[in-house]
């Protein structure tokens, strides 16, 4: 069945977005510079657009991971990464189960204080504009004539505001904050080998 | 990854999101995406991103301060906390005042908003739309509607349940994952239950029809509730008090053309142009007028602007080898003449 692509658009907003700052904690784990992080992330957002429907993935968080996984399988053979202990550090990108743990479950709820801060933290004219557009919904012909400026200069500036939040999505504190669980774990792990 | 691709993809988003492109510039973003490929999936994360924060509109402006406010306490709380099972009423009761919402088992959770034309309507909201409106609002407890031309509803999203009654017209729901609080919509007699799934019900006469595109749906008619049906997606199913069964039927392709009004269009394919010419009436106040049996039995595909009668009217009379007649109040498709 091929879906709209404003119903793929909002799936993957709700079920890939919020996901990739966890992912990118998890291959800079693998000590993939900011760029190859990039690219992978990018390579994977690409596999994902190209899908006629996404209504068969059960998982979104578990698929993005995966897709993730064979794009650096994929950068390993043709050789793009080298780094010897990169394949033990693939099984970092596996999801051990399905179950939200008690972490994921508040880092999902600590996506509300990210959509505040965001947009708390833009330029205060950007802010005003990002607000009325997509918090209040006011229609970008109207912003304008409230503002006194052009719609032009709406439009600027709400993707000045969405290109902040891009910027934001990557970086996330409660990313960080369970990457660190997860390094304390693997850190007493590797204490037991010895 | 070249922060200037974001930036355009970034602009590219806004204005998709804004409406239809005209034609120079859908010209614009194509000839921008055709120059590299990693392109597409970088617009497809600016208009997720965008989706991810229209979320937020459920909220409203000065409730965003007072639930994250909430979600600080409950989540300094929840670190110490052994693991427990998803759901919880106790984390309920510490949201005094404010209506609880789905918890998506990965995603947001959302707040009572206040009751206002551009935020999201309340727990208890009547919402209508007048002819060739379509709306697309996010509801109290995160869900989201889009609502079609000429349709009224009355949502009533309490603490144990969330109720849609569509008294009128059509609509199409996302609705967020509350497995403690069904989603019930109410067309008539007949029930159409989500949990976390993405349907439309549309009344018509003497029953309603449900077109699911996400999850899966159950549906039965008030009264009997033993006998309810499944509607999985891509399925399409209709119910009448008169009728003994639930009819459902696949019929993916159909369910995505049947809700193509989501984004402004009647994406045809086959239907006469007498169901054409009934649907785009729906949209407007100047009516499409067909007297002619044998034209209105002649068959139409392809994609049409809901809120363009007249270009739709150009376009079947070329199709069908007929003239268009327009005037003030109503336009009429007639035979070629002689």
């Amino acid at each position: 069945m091929r879906q709209s692509r404003r119903d793929i658009i909002s799936w993957v907003g709700r079920n890939i977005i919020p996901h990739e700052a966890h992912l990118r904690a998890r291959l800079r784990h693998m000590a993939a510079s900011e760029d190859e992080i990039d690219d992978i992330v990018q390579e994977a957002y690409l596999r994902i657009s190209k899908l006629d429907t996404v209504a068969h993935i059960r998982n979104g968080r578990a698929y993005f991971f995966a897709t993730a996984r064979s794009v650096v399988l994929q950068r390993i053979r043709r050789k793009r990464i080298v780094r010897i202990d990169t394949l033990a550090d693939m099984d970092s990108l596996e999801l051990e189960d399905d179950v939200p743990s008690p972490e994921r479950q508040a880092s999902a709820r600590a996506e509300l204080r990210r959509v505040k801060k965001l947009i708390d933290d833009l330029p205060e004219r950007c802010r005003e504009i990002f607000t009325l557009r997509r918090i209040e919904g006011v229609p970008q012909r109207e912003i304008a004539a409230r503002l006194g400026v052009t719609e032009n200069v709406v439009e600027g500036q709400a993707a000045r505001g969405l290109k902040l939040l891009l910027k934001a999505i990557a970086v996330d504190e409660a990313g960080r904050k369970q990457n660190r669980h997860e390094a304390d774990r693997g850190q007493r792990d590797n204490v037991g080998q010895y | 990854m070249s922060a200037s691709i974001d930036d355009e993809a970034a602009l590219w988003a806004v204005r998709l999101e804004a409406g239809p492109l005209s034609n120079a510039q859908r010209a614009a973003l194509d000839a921008w995406l055709a120059v590299d490929e990693k392109r597409h999936g970088a617009l497809l994360r600016a208009e997720a991103a965008l989706a991810y924060v229209d979320r937020a509109r459920a909220l409203g402006p000065q409730n965003l301060d007072q639930a994250v406010l909430q979600h600080e306490r409950e989540e300094e709380a929840d670190w110490d906390e052994e693991p427990t099972p998803a759901s919880g009423l106790g984390r309920r009761t510490f949201l005094s005042g404010i209506a609880a919402a789905g918890v998506a088992v990965i995603g947001w959770t959302a707040f009572q908003a206040f009751d206002g034309p551009r935020t999201a309507g309340g727990p208890q909201a009547e919402i209508a739309t007048v002819v060739g409106e379509i709306r697309r609002m996010p509801l109290a407890d995160g869900s989201t509607a889009a609502i079609n031309t000429s349709s009224r509803l009355a949502v009533d999203i309490r603490p144990d349940r969330r109720i849609v009654r569509l008294q009128e017209g059509e609509a199409w729901f996302q609705v967020a994952r509350d497995v403690e609080r069904p989603f019930i919509v109410e067309a008539g007699a007949v029930r159409v239950q989500a949990v976390g799934t993405a349907f439309s019900v549309r009344r018509r006469e003497g029953g309603a029809e449900v077109l699911v595109t996400e999850g899966v749906v159950t549906a039965w008619i008030e009264g009997r509730e033993t006998e309810r049906r499944r509607i999985e997606a891509g399925a399409r199913g209709f119910l009448s008090a008169e009728m003994p069964r639930v009819e459902v039927a696949a019929a993916p392709d159909e369910v995505e053309r049947a809700l193509a009004w989501r984004d402004g269009e009647l994406a045809l394919n086959g239907e006469t142009l007498s169901q054409a010419a009934a649907e785009m009436n729906r949209y407007n106040r100047r009516q499409l007028v067909i007297a002619d049996p044998a034209l209105g039995r002649e068959q139409i595909v392809g994609y049409f602007e809901t809120n363009e009668p007249e270009t739709f009217a150009r376009a079947a009379a070329e199709l069908v080898g007929a003239r268009v007649v327009i005037e003030s109040d109503e336009i009429r498709l007639l035979p070629a003449g002689p």
